[in-house]
């Protein structure tokens, strides 16, 4: 098979991939290591009701601890969606000494863009900026000014609700109208901004639509607030609701699933990759398909793994050295959850899909962050219990039962996201020694946070109370230690973006230093994480670069 | 063990979670019931004592109660596959008491322990009991879950199951509260009035509680 580019990976960024090469013209080949998912009709719990569920929703905790130690861990992992998660018995990676990492996975045709979510916010010169001022990892080799046209054709294209709120820490974009903050959300904005100016609590800024796009088959949010089983309606952005029909619509791509990518085929004598290897799943059998450019979009840990099995025992791309090393995954907590009386007499109806956040506010212009340089951010928001809250009720009977039947006491929480420093000991390598049921070798996760993530926490969790406090709530607990690595689900890095060969894996337009026809475009090529959620700057990442591929291929130059 | 009357660290993270026959139990589950409950074959009974214990918990008022909706059939099945904790071994410090009620796993057989507790409450029997002794019985085993030091009392387990097997039932989840397959939009401040019901399928309400 004989490509003009093959897309290795099917979820947020692959997608964009094909949908930007097939519609510049070029005949693309997108590989997927998991099965297919057909929008609409394979989302099989979509509408079911916990009646029809045999676990009525939570899960076979039996089959779970067998089978999905880790995915199960996932905030989105429940009966209803476990189908979008791996089976971590059959998907097995290896923790280094002292390494506790929840690497969550979604193989199948959308990967992890059915389960993600959804908050879509642009990074800013704090962000781009942040390696070169305070000295950890590399220097940004773009500035905001570079991604800023395309966070436009991103967010326009995909679908992001929000406000807009002038800040300089988190850009506004090009956004359909916002989710409302409900009633008491709206209380603790005003409290909040009262005393602190520079704190601003704002609804989230998500990728699920507020207005339809019915020339894509699109609808706007139902409020159901189940993405993660898939969305009929396509009212949140997946790769099956718009990217993918999109790259279809050209006649340009083909899409092959089962199928797993074990290396890049190099030529050392041009210097440029051929094509892939994959393993068909299914037949088990191994194959070749070539092409003059390959985008890899396997998941930032993923198309590490491919890179360090290709191109000879050092990996390939890899002059630097710096291949695997300085992943990262925000730091990530509650850190303060409170009750919020005065409220009894309001409620809300329908399931908003998303919360808010309070941007980073500390170590902009100022260096104002508490033994740490850069940001933390917090989102969450305000919601009622109902029955649930029968678990913490004494009580029996007729009276317990009348009790459970109107919405419970209203609650706030804040979960803090601290930017995480990026570090040459966190990193990925390959354990030749054990291999997966594919016969390829284990990827190896060697991950800890520092006391700069640590010192943000705290600071988070101090603020996060004495603004909860301030919005007359009665903090009820909060945390400053992070969850295990992963668990933000924004695990980055690995082969960086770098202005020098010598010490980045990348170059300002996501193509390899060493291979110009290899552009890697998801999370792994990320230089710092901010505090804000990377999934639109991977996008907008990719759109650019695959402008900028297409342009260098039609000019010979690739 | 799982212990509910206070916020746990993974109640709350959940909670974070946005971020973010009447029914009866479905054929294949009371299939599973009868193969696994226990780790080997259900006892006889079990779901119908357990039915007994959801009534009482949650009685018919206007609309159905624990046991009208075999509440007990799926308390029987989750207790087996080890739900909300039901699976975790004994901590070291547990009573003698109640270590008599351990399985081979060395994890509690709450139906069992459930069954004595209650018996000796509504002696000689809970299930050969009046309603009212039934009432007086099940009370006296949740003020004693809810007294200081009770967090892991094993009856919130059990507690929290009937609260589950109950209001994702089609009878408690949509007839007892309200159930919204698609609200088709979010209304941000409604006035709270008599007539107002919780929401069942509140997603993040259901998880944090």
């Amino acid at each position: 098979m004989d490509f003009d580019a093959i897309v290795v990976g099917s979820g947020i960024t692959g997608g964009w991939a094909a949908k930007e090469l097939t519609e510049a013209g070029l005949k693309v080949l997108m590989i997927e290591r998991g099965r297919e998912i057909v929008h609409g009709q394979d989302y099989t719990t979509e509408m079911k009701d916990p009646w029809d569920m045999p676990f009525r929703g939570e899960g076979d905790k039996a089959l779970y601890d067998r089978e999905y130690q880790v995915q199960s861990r996932n905030r989105h992992f429940t009966e209803y969606t476990q189908n979008h998660f791996v089976n971590d018995a059959q998907n097995p990676y290896v923790m280094g000494d002292g390494t506790d990492f929840t690497w969550f996975r979604s193989y199948q045709l959308g990967g992890r863009s059915l389960t993600w979510g959804r908050q879509s916010y642009r990074w800013s010169d704090y962000d781009f900026g942040a390696n070169k001022r305070d000295g950890h990892g590399t220097d940004w080799p773009i500035r905001y000014a570079d991604l800023a046209p395309w966070y436009d054709k991103v967010e326009q294209f995909i679908g992001v609700s929000g406000a807009k709120e002038g800040l300089k820490q988190l850009p506004d974009g090009q956004f359909q109208p916002g989710m409302a903050l409900n009633v008491v959300e709206q209380h603790a904005r005003s409290a909040i901004a009262q005393r602190w100016p520079e704190r601003v609590l704002t609804i989230g800024r998500t990728a699920n639509m507020t207005e339809a796009k019915p020339d894509e088959g699109r609808t706007a949010c139902q409020n159901r607030s189940i993405c993660a089983r898939g969305c009929s309606f396509g009212a949140y952005f997946s790769t099956q609701s718009s990217t993918l029909p999109a790259a279809q619509k050209t006649g340009r791509l083909t899409v092959i699933t089962d199928a797993v990518v074990e290396a890049l085929d190099h030529d050392a004598a041009t210097g440029r990759v051929t094509g892939v290897r994959y393993i068909d799943t299914k037949t088990k059998t191994r194959r070749t398909a070539t092409a003059k450019i390959v985008f890899l979009n396997a998941g930032s840990f993923n198309s590490v793994q491919i890179l360090l099995n290709s191109g000879g025992e050092r990996g390939l791309a890899n002059g630097s050295g710096v291949l695997g090393t300085h992943i990262m995954d925000h730091a990530n907590t509650l850190s303060a959850m409170a009750l919020m009386p005065g409220f009894e007499g309001h409620t809300t109806f329908g399931n908003r899909p998303t919360g808010v956040i309070i941007p980073r506010y500390r170590n902009m212009d100022t260096m104002d962050g508490v033994g740490h340089t850069r940001g933390f951010s917090f989102q969450g928001g305000a919601l009622q219990s109902t029955w649930t809250q029968g678990n913490r009720l004494a009580g029996i009977g007729a009276d317990y039962k009348a009790k459970l039947r109107q919405p419970g006491p209203w609650r706030m929480v804040l979960v803090g996201f601290a930017d995480c420093v990026p570090r040459e000991t966190n990193r990925l390598t390959l354990d030749r020694s054990r291999t997966d049921p594919n016969g390829l070798p284990l990827l190896k996760v060697d991950f800890a946070f520092g006391k700069e993530e640590l010192a943000a926490l705290a600071q988070a969790k101090a603020e996060a109370s004495e603004m909860l406090t301030a919005a007359g709530g009665k903090v009820m607990m909060g945390f400053d230690r992070p969850g295990p690595g992963g668990t933000a689900i924004h695990e980055m890095g690995g082969a960086r973006m770098g202005h020098d060969p010598k010490t980045s894996v990348l170059n300002k337009w996501s193509q390899a230093h060493e291979v110009p026809n290899l552009f890697v475009t998801d999370g792994a090529q990320m230089s710092s994480s901010a505090c804000q959620n990377p999934s639109l700057t991977y996008m907008a990442l990719t759109a650019r670069a695959a402008n900028t591929a297409v342009g260098m291929l039609r000019e010979g130059k690739i | 063990m799982t212990h509910f009357p206070t916020w746990s660290r993974r109640d709350a993270i959940r909670m974070a979670a946005w971020l973010t026959a009447a029914a009866g139990t479905p054929v294949a589950a009371r299939s599973v019931v009868r193969k696994a409950a226990r780790g080997g074959p259900a006892l006889k009974g079990d779901a119908a004592f357990l039915d007994a214990v959801s009534q009482t918990m949650i009685p018919r008022t206007a609309t159905p109660g624990g046991g009208d909706v075999h509440t007990g059939a799926f308390v029987a099945m989750a207790l087996a596959h080890g739900l909300h904790g039901a699976r975790q071994p004994l901590a070291a410090d547990t009573t003698s008491a109640l270590r008599a009620y351990a399985r081979p796993d060395g994890s509690l057989d709450h139906i069992a322990w459930l069954r004595g507790a209650l018996d000796r409450r509504a002696a000689p029997s809970f299930l050969a009991a009046t309603p009212a002794r039934r009432h007086t019985a099940l009370a006296a085993l949740d003020a004693e879950a809810f007294a200081a030091g009770g967090d892991h009392h094993p009856w919130h387990v059990v507690k929290a199951l009937i609260l589950t097997g109950y209001y994702t039932s089609e009878a408690g989840g949509s007839q007892e509260l309200r159930y919204e397959a698609v609200p088709g939009r979010y209304d941000p401040d409604l006035p709270v009035t008599p007539q107002t019901r919780a929401i069942s399928n509140d997603w993040t309400a259901v998880d944090f509680g």
